[in-house]
């Protein structure tokens, strides 16, 4: 599989108008974007509320990257580069803007709403349970991020672009963006309401190669909200695993990410969830590639 | 998965929002099937209808829901491939016209189809999905007399926090009150509405509130139902779009205006239906499982 570079993500970089026109809507994201170093003094503390959907998205921007630095750290290591199966996700080489700078680009020009971030993090995992030759890595997470948060804000929220603006301000030609919506929509066979049995069912699916499976685990019971509240559990894992400045592998941002006091949600039964997150393999991003 | 050549294209069913449909001929299993053809468009790639209506019908197994089995990927366009119906509420309303006169249905035909729509209705709920244009056309019948819900183009999962609500949804003459003066927090109740709407029209063969614009819409839902005021409904000063000088109408007998307009008999426990499930106030509307233990439809679940 050959991976067109022409309008080449890999050539964006944070402060890029050029390579593809990426931004027709405004001006080139400005400084907020350069890391803040202030060596010495104490790195402040953020509490978060307990709704992502209230959450800023700058913050969760950084959550989210600093998640996927943490992944991508761990999926390098594990396959040398040069190992790496080819898929249409893949660059030829690394491109040159920060997964933090790429992040932020998307969220800004293309509106993208907390939703829309946290279920990009689930559609990894998603992604990466059926389809085994796929890792998110340093050469495939641009990729991927601009395919999963198109995906996401036309299939889940009322406001959307067209391809043609996602393309333009991710930096790949709008057929490319076509090709690899097809290709993730296919792979998981549409599957991409964020429940908590979703997973799962997508599997199931895959082994008997059926659009619709049949055999729905019986006494499999989805967990409040209907199992949608698999995106409070990706929000508060994300916190728990990188909220910390200093285990964070991304150091774009600095601060310490922590959830506001006080803020366990009324509604959930935490036994019920704890079960959940045992059977139904919804272990947030914590999915990585095995050595081969 | 299916490929194309299993399936025989026969006669084009009628062009839909976003894509044409056909009837087709399982050619494996002989079972006739409805399939809806969607263009990739060059700007939008997979339109989100299509993106919707997929990953939400996938879900929902119910008698009274049409059924996706599946999804045919060809070079430029997709095909879903739906469970065949013979007809569409609609037209099988317009086959009954005499003339130019509207004739509703026999009252027990109202009742088994208004129970079946609320049905698939609580099923949607139930799996924390609105629906957003229920209206006769999206409402399939067979020659069995089994209704079911389809076209979920601009359904979505309310399961989501997301900030963004379209107060854009369903068609004018079945659209809530509330959505008309720019509701976003709607909820199932914008469903329900368009339930209480399709059951009067059902009764009389008329559409119930059949506006040419948002303004004309509000204006004959607050005459027949009665202009609302902070007492029935606090929180409608808080509307974007609410003005303060509506005209004040008195609520009509709903019963008596429906009476004049059918030979069948409107007894009082339709009558509290129909109020129930025309709450102007959302948080006053009945919910589809309320509806379906309603005194009208005893004879269903006794």
């Amino acid at each position: 599989m050959s991976v067109q570079e022409s309008e080449d993500v890999s050539k964006l970089n944070k402060e890029s108008t050029s390579s593809s026109n990426a931004i027709e809507n405004g001006p080139a994201p400005g400084n907020s974007a350069t890391p803040e170093v202030s060596i010495g003094s104490p790195v402040p503390n953020i509490a978060l509320p307990a709704n992502f959907s209230e959450c800023s998205r700058g913050d969760l921007v950084s959550l989210i990257s600093r998640m996927l630095s943490f992944l991508i750290q761990i999926n390098d290591s594990l396959v040398p580069k040069e190992q790496n199966e080819l898929t249409r996700f893949h660059s030829r080489v690394p491109p040159q803007i920060s997964v933090y700078d790429y992040l932020m680009r998307l969220t800004r020009y293309s509106a993208l709403e907390p939703a829309v971030l946290i279920a990009s993090v689930y559609y990894i995992d998603l992604f990466t349970a059926i389809y085994p030759a796929f890792s998110l890595n340093s050469l495939t997470v641009h990729r991927f991020l601009l395919t999963a948060t198109a995906v996401a804000s036309k299939g889940l929220c009322d406001s959307f672009c067209t391809n043609t603006h996602y393309a333009k301000v991710g930096g790949v030609q709008c057929s490319e963006l076509h090709v690899l919506e097809n290709d993730f929509l296919k792979r998981v066979n549409y599957r991409i309401l964020p429940r908590d049995d979703n997973i799962l069912n997508c599997k199931l699916e895959r082994r008997d190669g059926l659009f619709v499976t049949d055999t729905y685990p019986k006494g499999n019971v989805r967990g409040p909200n209907n199992g949608f509240n698999v995106l409070d559990t990706y929000y508060r894992k994300i916190i728990e695993i990188v909220g910390s400045y200093d285990s964070s592998p991304d150091k774009t941002k600095r601060a310490h990410y922590s959830l506001e006091l006080g803020s366990c949600k009324k509604d959930e039964d935490p036994s019920k969830r704890k079960r959940f997150l045992e059977e139904s393999d919804c272990d947030a991003a914590t999915t990585s590639k095995k050595p081969a | 998965m299916a490929s194309s050549s299993q399936f025989k294209q026969l006669e084009k069913l009628g062009n839909g929002t976003y894509a044409t449909v056909y009837k087709g001929l399982n050619k494996t299993t002989g079972v006739y099937v409805a399939l809806k053809e969607v263009k990739l468009d060059s700007e939008e790639g997979t339109p989100s209808t299509a993106v919707r209506e997929i990953s939400l019908m996938k879900e929902l197994k119910h008698e009274n829901i049409v059924r996706l089995y599946d999804v045919i990927h060809t070079e430029n366009k997709l095909t879903l491939v739906f469970e065949f119906m013979d007809n569409d509420l609609k037209k099988y309303m317009d086959s009954r016209m005499v003339g130019n006169t509207p004739y509703g249905f026999e009252m027990s035909l109202v009742k088994y189809f208004e129970w079946q729509l609320l049905q698939g209705v609580a099923f949607c709920h139930e799996n924390r999905i609105l629906h957003r244009d229920l209206k006769p056309q999206n409402l399939l019948i067979n020659n069995k007399g089994q209704l079911k819900l389809g076209d979920f183009g601009l359904a979505r999962a309310f399961g989501i926090p997301v900030n963004t609500f379209s107060s854009e949804v369903v068609t004018l003459w079945y659209r809530a009150p509330d959505v008309l003066m720019g509701s976003r927090t709607y909820s199932t109740s914008i469903d329900i509405w368009s339930c209480g709407c399709i059951l009067a029209e059902m009764i009389t063969g008329r559409p119930l509130f059949p506006g040419t614009n948002d303004e004309e819409q509000l204006k004959l839902i607050f005459e027949t139902m009665g202009t609302p005021t902070e007492r029935t409904w606090p929180e409608i000063s808080t509307l974007p779009k609410y003005n303060p000088q509506l005209p004040q109408h008195l609520p009509q007998d709903l019963g008596a205006l429906l009476q004049s307009q059918t030979r069948e008999k409107i007894d009082s426990t339709l009558v509290d239906l129909l109020y129930g499930l025309l709450q102007p106030n959302p948080e006053r509307r009945l919910s589809a499982k309320q509806a379906l233990n309603h005194p009208w439809f005893a004879e269903y679940y006794q």
